[in-house]
């Protein structure tokens, strides 16, 4: 009892004392339930994880073991191709509905076996290549195994070439898959389309509706928007091992390397080598060699023997002809070799040509400009063809090189036709990647995902990178989209709203609201209370003036408040104006509007600051001396475009936002970083230097403190150009005056007389 | 003793809830069945025996392959290849023939006529044409007479403004076909060009500008959709080029896909309204060269709920973007009779001229491939515009070209001022004067070139190949110059490589009085043109004097001199639609009267502006406030510290 009592006074006591037989009872009653859930919980998640990594414990097939299906020979042919179907009346939309990632999904349907009433198949089950396509889309993003939901539908029914396979009892095996209904959002894959004698420029085998990814299209078969046109895959890209070459002159400046030509071509391809002579190369099979040699992969010029596709990289421009069928193998070899083709092939649709800009990787002539095609070429300046080589590397790189980049290439364009306002850019598709820094070659993103750059494709890059070196790495000029880029003088008329942050040194405010109405251009003002402990004077106390004032009440004490695109913004120029700045006259502060109008994509400000490289430190030093340049300019007084402000409280890089939210510092210079970063231009600095109440210094005068102040912003540019991974800055020698500043000229003339002045 | 026993209890009642929590999860999971189970997705098997299969190309299949000439094409079908020939544009140029009317013409054909007739390419003889132009507007009846020089209607471009006009009357033959919101079932892409469909009352020259001109609005402050049968709001602003036509004045606008819906289409580019085609049955206009995804977005007509979504989601530097574009097609190609049709024939060029054609960039971005011209570069870096784009600048050296007129002296001092800048490259002196040459020349630093003009004033402005820097700073014989002026103004002109760079301005203005456009040499408080009797300015702007102007206006040139540099700032501005920088300029004695023109403008002088202003359809120069200075100048703070001395001086 005495011990209860205890317990009592130590604590609740649920559990009622027990004898040491109802301990080991209940112990081991705990320890049966213990085990007992232990034993559900594994039997829950085990199987589990079993199941999701089936790749390693499912069963492994053959193709020969694929399920056969008989094809009566009654069974329903599909229709011809319709040559007038587009996306909008053949292709069903609804299938791929909405989806936030804006990707279709492709379903691939299971491998069978076909053949005809007496057991004979219809094909070659599968090719290695077709088989390395569907592994392509269903390792994809792309895949879905789930028919309901599936946008496009890939039958496993190889048709890359045509010469492998019966043509009606393929028809009839496409027309029985299970989703068939008239080929509607089926796609069919095609390298080798149509047969002798007369070589089809599309596959022969009746599709009805289903989309047709070909190789060798002619306009006259190509249905623009609907078909995509995609390369003959050359075997080989995946079996020589080709060292990248640069570009740059070349020993032979024509190379013709195809074995199977029309008489006719070679004749005059002859007749181009018999006029000039060493710089034309026209190579043909080897007729002696000895049978152990592939002759695939040599060439011959009379006697001399040379290694195919090596040979290519000799050459500044390969011939690619048509032969029996348009799309011919020898492009893609060719590009790999960073060789430009030269494609004479009339009404040949070049490869992905819906999304590359071939003019830039080759050159078109017309079969009847061929004995000309010599002086076509030499029209054309080596930086040109320099560049045409490097783009025609590219493009193998990202679209050519393997069976998986052109399967994905097909599906994004299929997929860019279907969510239009998500389709991947002109700049996107062709650009090739630039090289950033000295970084591992895997990093540089294409239209299609992470692409491998070849080592010397990135020196090249990095070569020329450096014709443009300055003195420290800032001085690397990247190339910028400004998001402004219409050369626009905005109207006068709009004016400007002028944006006052304050605290709570309500005369200063004042006084600067005053000076600020002054402005002819003021359109509205407005003042952002950043002082959550006091409300803001009330409405009768503040000044009277001709435009709206408003005041916004922030939630919290941050210099980013500043920078927010409020809706009362109606104008596009915002000047920025600290509470204290109340030396700048009207003239001074109306002029900076005129000229903030002739470069509204800039910084427009009054004070100007430098960034300068220590040689000693080896960082970035804050400058406020008299110095001969400018780099910043302070936002305590500065006009921008409002679609800046968007920017910064959006779309500013890395943690700089919180950094200086946090730091209660640096605002402005973070805000100068981003409008260069993101232009690529200098900041204007308008008028005279003014003695201003020197916004860096704080409420004290020090020299001390002056200098630590000094420090802190040289942080700043250190920490924000390591975030920026560059120096956007641009230093500038020049400031904005009126036309006639100083000039000996009648000061009552003057639009702008009160300048300068103190 | 207890203490620990009480502790494991509680130990394993709390071990046995967790547990029991824990269970009760994956047994609900067990207990709710949810619905069939998803699985991991069964992906396309990885066969055992993927190495052992064979290649589609079956080895030795493809080089036996029977080769074959082309067939001819199908009846009715051509393609640049087949059906044009190229062999009489190669020797004699881009030269166009336009049949002359052989009954009555519409308005239509003769704005066209006019405007070709007015261009570099025209020409008076079908046998030097190397594309004979026939227009199908004509009324009714009129169209169906076979043209003289037909020849099966090979190089003939057939121009169709209206969709239904003398449609079929007879066989076009290898004819190319310039329509208006072609079908795309008929359209053949490389060979047909698609023209936009306009307004009957469509100007010929000039046009109205693009409206976001007037307001352009920031991204993201409204995002509404125009639907065109009404429900948006419509802002009839001041800017009605179509009479019952309203621009409207909403962000999106959904056009349907029927080919009269083309009209619309160009409205809502003019008002900077992103056109959203539901899919269209028609081309879109000059779609050859023109990146549309820039500047519209086509959508599938059947999910008009999805294409309205997505549109709502648009990041707003995406419509930015757009709405930018727009403006700047509108601007560049469809705003005049006269761009269309030279947008048209330029496409043609570039067909021809293959692999130095415009590149993409050239046409999809400002000034867009009417001002740029293929004939100078086919590489973005060498034109003024694209450095940006291209992470590039100018070079950091200039050449100075030194036209020497009838005065006929040698400007020596000037030689020397120029010579002395760390920046000059090179000197070239265009003596344009009966006398010859003197023999020697001041020893420079640099190279001193002598060129010997035919005294033409435009002969300043011929693209010499002599020219090896990409800034040229033009001078006269008379022109004084200090180093210091020169080397800021070059630094300045880095900074602004389109822009011209100058040191004496005029400005123009709008006499109300007599009702044209004058412009002045007085100083004043702004200005729009710089005397290129001393400015900096890019080498290609030579290019473009030579090649683009047409032969009216550059008569008009020979006519008067002042008027070149009208003509030059013109240009400039068309091409850039920004104004002129000023640099600072220290007045001498000797020059109190504008050195070119000894005792003010002659009547020819003052008339030019107004002329080249008809001649460009529109005014294109734009006045500027603000002249450039060093960061110090005239900052009181001691001269040790400036850069540029020699402007601190009085």
């Amino acid at each position: 009892m005495c011990a209860s009592v205890k317990y009592n006074i130590r604590g609740p006591a649920l559990i009622p004392r027990m004898k040491i037989k109802h301990r080991i009872y209940y112990i081991t009653l705990f320890s049966v339930v213990l085990l007992g859930l232990i034993a559900t919980g594994v039997f829950q998640f085990w199987p589990h994880s079993i199941e999701s990594s089936n790749d390693w414990s499912v069963e492994k097939r053959s193709v020969r073991d694929v399920p056969v299906v008989r094809l009566p020979a009654d069974s329903p042919i599909p229709e011809r191709g319709d040559l007038s179907c587009r996306m909008h009346t053949c292709f069903d939309v609804y299938r791929c509905g909405f989806n936030p990632k804006n990707k279709i999904k492709v379903f691939i349907y299971s491998l069978k076996k076909y053949v005809d009433d007496s057991g004979v198949p219809v094909s070659n089950t599968i090719s290695r290549e077709y088989n390395e396509l569907l592994t392509a889309i269903s390792d994809s993003d792309y895949y879905t195994d789930d028919i309901t939901r599936a946008c496009l539908f890939v039958p496993s029914i190889d048709v890359l070439n045509q010469n492998t396979l019966r043509i009606k009892e393929t028809a009839q095996a496409l027309a029985q898959l299970s989703r068939w209904d008239r080929g509607t959002n089926h796609l069919l894959f095609n390298m080798l389309p149509g047969g002798p004698p007369d070589y089809n420029t599309a596959l022969d085998v009746p599709r009805d509706r289903a989309l047709l990814a070909g190789g060798g299209f002619s306009t006259w078969t190509y249905r623009q928007g609907y078909d995509v046109s995609i390369p003959v895959y050359s075997p080989l890209s995946a079996e020589v091992d080709l060292p990248e070459k640069g570009p740059g002159p070349r020993r032979y400046f024509l190379l013709s390397s195809q074995m199977a030509l029309h008489p006719e071509y070679r004749e005059e391809l002859g007749a181009l080598q018999a006029k000039h002579g060493e710089s034309v190369l026209v190579l043909d099979k080897c007729t002696n060699l000895s049978e152990d040699v592939l002759s695939v992969r040599k060439r011959c010029h009379e006697h001399q023997v040379f290694d195919y596709p090596q040979v290519l990289q000799e050459a500044t421009f390969c011939v690619v002809l048509r032969g029996a069928r348009l799309g011919q193998a020898v492009l893609s070899d060719v590009l790999r070799a960073g060789c430009v083709p030269v494609v004479i092939a009339d009404s040949y649709i070049l490869p992905f040509s819906e999304v590359l800009d071939w003019k830039r990787a080759s050159v078109v002539v017309p079969e009847e400009k061929m004995a000309d095609v010599y002086s076509i070429l030499q029209s054309i300046p080596q930086r040109q063809i320099e560049e045409m080589q490097r783009q025609a590397r590219w493009f193998w790189e990202a679209y050519f090189q393997s069976i998986k980049a052109i399967a994905l290439a097909t599906l994004q364009i299929i997929n860019d036709r279907i969510y239009p306002y998500a389709a991947i850019s002109y700049e996107e598709w062709n650009d090739p990647p630039t090289v950033v820094e000295s970084s591992p070659a895997c990093t540089h993103v294409s239209a299609l995902g992470t692409v491998c750059l070849s080592a010397s494709l990135a020196s090249t890059l990095l070569l020329v990178l450096e014709d443009y070196s300055g003195v420290p790495s800032s001085e690397k000029w990247g190339s910028v989209s400004n998001p402004l880029f219409l050369p626009l003088i905005p109207p006068q008329s709009q004016g400007f709203t002028a944006i006052v942050l304050t605290y709570d040194r309500v005369e200063s405010l004042f006084r600067v609201i005053t000076e600020v109405s002054k402005v002819p251009s003021l359109s509205k003002l407005l003042v952002v209370w950043n002082n959550q402990n006091k409300s803001p004077p009330e409405e009768s106390l503040w000044p009277k003036i001709r435009v709206p004032l408003k005041v916004v009440r922030t939630a919290e004490n941050k210099l980013s408040n500043r920078f927010f695109p409020y809706d009362e913004i109606e104008t596009e120029a915002v000047l920025a104006i600290d509470d204290d700045i109340i030396m700048l006259t009207s003239d001074e502060l109306q002029f900076g509007y005129e000229v903030w109008r002739e470069f509204p994509d800039r910084l427009v400000g009054y004070p100007g600051r430098l960034h300068l490289w220590d040689h000693e430190m080896s960082k970035w030093k804050y400058e406020s001396e008299w110095t001969n340049e400018v780099s910043m300019v302070l936002t305590g007084a500065a006009f921008y475009h409002k679609y800046f402000n968007y920017l910064y409280t959006y779309k500013m890089p890395g943690d700089i936002k919180n950094w200086v939210d946090a730091h209660m510092n640096c605002e402005d210079i973070a805000m100068n970083f981003l409008v260069a970063n993101v232009t690529g231009k200098a900041v204007i600095k308008v008028t005279p230097r003014k003695k201003f109440k020197c916004p860096e210094c704080t409420a004290i005068d020090g020299l001390s403190l002056d200098q630590t102040h000094m420090v802190e912003r040289s942080e700043c540019i250190n920490k924000f150009a390591s975030v920026f991974g560059t120096m956007p800055l641009k230093v500038v020698e020049h400031r904005a005056d009126p036309v006639l500043y100083k000039d000996d000229f009648p000061e009552k003339l003057k639009s702008f007389p009160n300048i300068g002045s103190l | 003793m207890q203490s620990w026993r009480r502790k494991s209890l509680w130990l394993a009642l709390l071990a046995s809830w967790l547990l029991g929590l824990l269970g009760i999860l994956p047994l609900l999971r067990l207990a709710v069945p949810t619905g069939p189970r998803a699985g991991a997705p069964q992906g396309w098997p990885r066969w055992l025996d993927a190495e052992l299969l064979q290649s589609f190309l079956q080895p030795g299949a493809l080089p036996e392959d029977v080769p074959q000439l082309p067939r001819v094409p199908r009846g009715g079908s051509c393609d640049w290849g087949a059906c044009f020939d190229t062999s009489k544009c190669r020797s004699g140029g881009f030269k166009v023939f336009v049949y002359p009317a052989a009954g009555p013409i519409s308005e239509m054909q003769q704005k066209i006529l006019a405007s070709i007739e007015g261009s570099r390419y025209h020409t008076v003889s079908p046998t030097e044409a190397c594309l004979h132009l026939l227009s199908l507007d004509a009324p009714a009846g009129a169209c169906s007479l076979v043209p003289p020089k037909w020849n099966g209607g090979q190089n003939h471009l057939v121009l169709r403004l209206h969709p239904a006009s003398c449609s079929g009357t007879f066989q076009l033959g290898q004819a190319m076909v310039a329509e208006a919101s072609p079908t795309v079932d008929t359209f053949r892409p490389g060979f047909d060009v698609a023209l936009p469909l306009l307004p009957e009352a469509h100007p010929v020259r000039g046009g109205a500008p693009g409206q976001l001109r007037q307001h352009r609005r920031v991204a993201g402050t409204d995002s509404s959709a125009c639907p065109w049968d009404g429900h948006c709001e419509q802002d009839h602003g001041p800017e009605q080029t179509h009479p019952g036509a309203a621009l409207p004045n909403a962000t999106f606008c959904l056009i349907p896909g029927h080919r009269a819906d083309g009209l619309r289409f160009l409205q809502a580019l003019q008002a900077g309204c992103v056109p959203v085609l539901l899919s269209p049955r028609w081309e879109l206009p000059f779609s050859e060269v023109i990146d549309w995804t820039k500047a519209a977005i086509v959508a599938d007509e059947r999910l008009p709920l999805q294409v309205l979504a997505a549109l709502r989601e648009m990041p707003p530097t995406r419509v930015l973007a757009l709405r930018q574009q727009t403006q700047f097609l509108w601007d560049t190609y469809f705003s005049s009779m006269e761009k269309v049709i030279r947008t048209t024939l330029e496409i043609i060029q570039d067909r021809i001229l293959g692999a130095s054609a415009h590149p993409s960039l050239l046409w999809n971005s400002p000034p867009g491939a009417l001002l740029a011209l293929p004939a100078f570069s086919t590489s973005p870096l060498d034109f003024p515009f694209y450095h940006l784009q291209q992470g590039s600048r100018p070079a950091g050296r200039f050449s100075a070209l030194i036209w020497v007129g009838a005065t006929g002296q040698p400007p020596l001092k000037l030689i020397q001022a120029v010579a002395g800048s760390q920046h000059c490259a090179q000197i070239l002196v265009l003596w344009s004067n009966d006398k010859p040459p003197p023999p020697s020349w001041p020893e420079t630093a640099v190279p001193l070139l002598v060129i010997e003009g035919h005294r033409k004033v435009s002969d300043r402005f011929l693209p010499y190949s002599a020219i090896s820097t990409d800034a040229i700073l033009s001078l006269d014989a008379h022109s004084s110059l200090s180093t210091s002026e020169v080397d800021f103004a070059f630094v300045v002109w880095q900074s602004f490589p389109e822009r011209m760079v100058g040191f004496l301005t005029w400005s123009h203005f709008w006499d109300e009085a007599q009702g044209r456009w004058g412009y002045t040499t007085e100083r004043a408080n702004e200005f729009s043109m710089v005397l290129t009797s001393a400015a900096f300015y890019h080498r290609y702007y030579h290019t473009l004097f030579t090649h683009s102007l047409p032969t009216a206006l550059r008569r008009l040139a020979e006519a008067a001199p002042p008027c070149v540099d009208v003509l030059m700032n013109f240009l400039v501005a068309a091409a850039t639609k920004l104004p002129p920088i000023k640099v600072p300029y220290r007045r001498r004695h000797e020059d109190a009267s504008p050195s070119r023109v000894p005792g003010g403008l002659g009547p020819a002088a003052r008339d030019c502006i107004d002329r080249v202003a008809a001649g460009f359809g529109h005014m294109p120069l734009v006045s500027s406030r603000l002249r450039l200075d060093p960061v110090l100048f005239k900052d009181p703070v001691s001269v040790l510290r400036k850069k540029y001395r020699g402007l601190e001086k009085p």
